[in-house]
């Protein structure tokens, strides 16, 4: 994945207020967002329930107009309609008209997207095929499971082959099976060169399929790179447990090393980046310390997610002390 | 755009279609059209006259409230149930998704003033109540005056909850019928800011009751083409202005 | 199983209490309650709300509710009617029989005649070319206000249109010599009572037609009597002597149309029918306020009179 890639998506300085009635102070949702999506990666927007994920795709789909700031997505305004020909949309909860059957859902969509009318039998046929729905084609989507809606809307989404896709939570309340299904679908349209950007707080779901993130919490992104970044050496840690550690050593590792030291009595802990352990085992050993164990410490998006959260509660509560 | 408001209105109608409270004030209407046979017969003259009149009077009520019923939860309920999302995202300006839906629901409206005209026109033939040109007048212009209401309620539900949209456009309807009176009132009044007031609304408000012929087509009174044609020009163009309006505000609405 | 039983039982034990309550609610129509219940003809317009000739007829049903028993005599309920043909006709004028309906029944007092052609004029207004409406106010000119010279305008007028009965232009130059009334007056009820929309009205003319048979019956007997007198130089003591013995004036008695009989009244020493008891006096009671057409609305006439 290549951070040179063509930007698709752009949003800088986005603000959106709701006035939740006349005369009371509006709502700051979203707080000056930038951020951009880069040509055929899966870009995820983390965060905890409220956190503004919902209104920032909205606003990028044209369904809530930004208070202030811009964005574009494949270098068009997001105010103006022409582009979104080239842009599949599915939204959080799926809401569909229940009483079409899976054939007659799709054709729906695909006469409002305007594939042509020859066109649209076998497009149709495929894209039930590729979500795995053939089966159901004929029935009613009142019949429909949850897993099936969730990828009927996915075929919604792409039925004019769109180039980037926009998903909002596709994984959520569904059972670890569907959500292995979307998954695949998902990863599928990165390999079918697609751009896809997905709203979600499940945090696994990210780790095993997008390539960028962004961390919003309270309508501003406290965070925004790729996802190697957090499973990379640099970001990963190990814990070196140690015996007979001097005085002049435990200096050494805090100062050369900067390990995070915790003296256990007998025993001295020491939590370092991975990509140095060797060179600190090699210390220690020369100074005649004993190694007792090495255990790589796998610091998930999890933590770093919470750690962030936990950052900005923090900040907010000294700011109203 | 035509294909895509075409496939709006078409998905319309086969949802209202759907609704049972449809058919039960189709059932209702047809069901007045029949009972005004019995109440005639508690008049020893022109009774079919009061067949008519009962018939006629029973479409253009149920037709309006159809037309309110269905009409004040037409865009609301989209948005409400976010079906919209998923239609507005694609390559549907907003203003075509509103006039699909309000096609789809005129059509269907008129579908059941066309159920209703029948059993009317059937309870006439077998009752020996006679049918000239002015009853189909009467029944177009019924037709014009639903389509009007659709408009207002399809307005009203483009930025606000049903149970509003229904008071508004219930209350269209009534003024509606009455600016006539209105307008009496204000040319009577010696005060000229009331004559101005009552001036501006005769001509801001719909005017319903032009789109009303019962009595010409009940004693087969002489109509002119300016009383068919102009009220459905009129309303043509009334509808435009609506439908634009609310076009308007439903482009600037947030989907929250 | 019993327990459905038993629903249904209970259903219909309550479902018979409903309908012993309502059978005690009085089902008489609002109209019968008085003019209380009429609205303003303004009123009834704007409460319409467009749905004007459907609220016409509903006013039109409870008018003819109240001649069809829901009140003993609706001669008495003229002004209501009135009052609810005046909504009637404001609300859709293009009725037709509604005008001459208020003209049949308000026939109470001065009052309501007078208020029955401000209808009617209504109706003429509507509908110049029926010449019923014309012939119905002539009617109440000539019978009920005994004004001859409106009467008779009225009857031309009628003549004139197309469609009018022939004898209506000779019926007109009798009004205008205010000659004897009884021909005109049984002429006109045979064209009401020909044309009575309905059995009730019928039969109020049929009362009319039976007095004034009954008052040219004893007319007859006048005749007979005045040659009575010449042939025996005496009057009659009882009126069978017209009739017995061998100077007898008159083969046989006319007889009374009810099955009564006729005698000489103590008071005036006039020929009547028992059935009246009283002479039929065409013209000279017809004043303004007086009102004898029937035996029946000549009782009311006299509460009404009473009330003045």
């Amino acid at each position: 994945m290549t951070t040179e890639g063509r930007e698709v998506v752009r949003v800088e300085g986005l603000v959106k207020e709701f006035r939740p009635g006349l005369g009371l102070r509006a709502k700051r949702v979203l707080d000056g967002i930038t951020f951009s999506v880069q040509e055929n990666e899966i870009f995820g927007l983390v965060g905890p329930n409220g956190a503004g994920k919902t209104t920032m795709l909205k606003t990028l789909m044209g369904l809530i107009r930004p208070t202030a700031g811009t964005a574009s997505i494949l270098g068009h305004d997001i105010q103006e309609s022409g582009f979104r020909k080239h842009v599949g949309f599915l939204p959080e909860v799926s809401y569909f008209y229940d009483y079409l059957t899976g054939v007659e859902f799709l054709d729906f969509y695909a006469k409002l997207s305007g594939v042509p009318r020859a066109d649209r039998p076998e497009r149709i046929a495929t894209l039930l095929g590729w979500v795995g729905l053939s089966h159901a084609g004929d029935a009613r989507l009142r019949t429909y499971s949850k897993g099936m809606l969730q990828r009927a809307g996915i075929a919604q989404a792409l039925i004019h082959d769109p180039q980037i896709v926009f998903l909002d939570e596709p994984m959520s309340g569904l059972d670890p099976l569907g959500r292995k299904e979307i998954r695949d679908l998902i990863l599928r349209l990165r390999s079918d060169g697609k751009t896809v950007f997905m709203n979600t707080h499940i945090l696994s779901d990210v780790e095993m399929v997008c390539d960028r993130v962004a961390i919003i919490v309270e309508g501003k992104i406290r965070y925004e790179g790729q996802i190697e970044h957090f499973i990379s050496s640099d970001q990963q840690r190990a814990d070196v447990v140690l015996a007979n550690v001097s005085a002049e050593l435990a200096s050494t590792l805090e100062e050369r090393f900067r390990a995070e030291l915790r003296d256990h009595g007998q025993q001295v802990e020491a939590r370092v980046p991975e990509k140095i352990v060797s060179d600190l085992l090699r210390a220690c050993l020369e100074a005649g310390a004993q190694v007792l164990s090495v255990t790589p410490v796998r610091v998930s998006l999890e933590s770093i997610f919470l750690e962030t959260v936990e950052e900005t509660t923090h900040a907010r509560e000294q700011e109203g002390l | 755009m035509f294909g895509r408001i075409a496939t709006i209105a078409n998905n319309t109608v086969r949802e209202a279609v759907r609704n049972k409270v449809l058919y039960a004030l189709v059932f209702f209407a047809v069901l007045l059209i029949g009972v005004g046979v019995l109440l005639s017969t508690l008049s020893y003259v022109e009774q079919e006259r009061i067949i008519q009149d009962v018939g006629l009077s029973a479409i253009r009520l149920f037709s309006a409230l159809i037309s309110i019923f269905l009409g004040v939860g037409l865009i609301h309920k989209e948005v409400d149930r976010r079906t919209i999302y998923t239609i507005v995202t694609k390559s549907v300006a907003r203003w075509e998704f509103l006039i699909g839906k309000y096609l789809g629901l005129v059509a269907t409206v008129w579908m059941q003033v066309i159920v209703m005209s029948v059993a009317f026109l059937a309870v006439s033939y077998l009752t020996g109540a006679p049918i000239h040109a002015q009853h189909f007048y009467a029944l177009l212009l019924t037709a014009g005056e639903v389509a009007m209401l659709v408009a207002i309620a399809t307005f009203f539900s483009a930025f606000t909850t049903p149970m509003l949209a229904s008071f508004f456009t219930g209350g269209f309807y009534v003024v509606g019928h009455l600016t006539r009176d209105l307008k009496q009132l204000g040319s009577q009044s010696d005060v000229e800011s009331v004559k101005t007031a009552a001036n501006v609304l005769y001509r801001l408000l719909p005017d319903l009751e032009s789109f009303n012929l019962t009595v010409e087509a009940l004693h087969g009174l002489p109509v002119t083409p300016a009383e068919v044609w102009f009220p459905l020009l009129y309303g043509l163009a009334y509808i435009s202005v609506v439908l634009l309006l609310g076009s308007v505000v439903f482009h600037f609405k947030d989907f929250r | 199983m019993i327990d459905r039983i038993a629903c249904v039982l209970a259903v219909a034990l309550l479902a018979t209490g409903v309908d012993r309550i309502h059978a005690e609610i009085p089902s008489t129509p609002k109209s019968a309650k008085g003019e209380a219940f009429v609205p303003q003809p303004q009123l009834a317009k704007i409460a319409s709300l467009g749905f004007d000739s459907l609220a016409s007829d509903y006013y039109w049903l409870q008018a003819i509710q109240l001649v069809g028993g829901a009140v003993e005599d609706p001669s008495a309920h003229g002004y209501t009617i009135g009052r609810l043909v005046d909504i009637v006709t404001q609300l859709n004028p293009h009725v037709g029989h509604p005008y001459r309906f208020a003209a049949i029944w308000m026939t109470g007092s001065e009052n309501d005649v007078r208020f029955a052609n401000e209808l009617l004029e209504r109706a003429i207004e509507n509908h110049p070319s029926d010449w019923r409406n014309y012939f119905y106010k002539g009617f109440n000119h000539f019978y009920y206000l005994a004004e001859y010279p409106e009467a008779a305008d009225e009857l031309e007028a009628a003549a004139g249109i197309a469609g009018s009965p022939a004898y209506l232009k000779r019926l007109v130059p009798r009004l205008r010599s205010q000659s004897e009334g009884l021909e005109v007056a049984a002429a006109m009820l045979s064209e009401l009572h020909r044309s009575a929309p309905g059995p009730a009205a019928r039969v109020e003319y049929e009362k009319a037609l039976d007095e004034i048979e009954t008052e040219r019956r004893a007319r007859m007997l006048d005749d007979a009597r005045e040659r009575f007198k010449k042939r025996h130089g005496r009057d009659i003591e009882q009126v069978e002597e017209l009739a017995v013995g061998p100077k007898r004036v008159l083969r046989e008695l006319p007889p009374e149309i009810h099955g009564w009989e006729w005698m000489l009244d103590n008071r005036t020493g006039e020929i009547v029918s028992s059935y009246y008891k009283a002479r039929y006096q065409v013209h000279q009671h017809h004043r303004p306020g007086l009102f004898t057409p029937s035996a029946k609305t000549a009782k009311t006439n006299v509460r009404e009179g009473s009330e003045q």
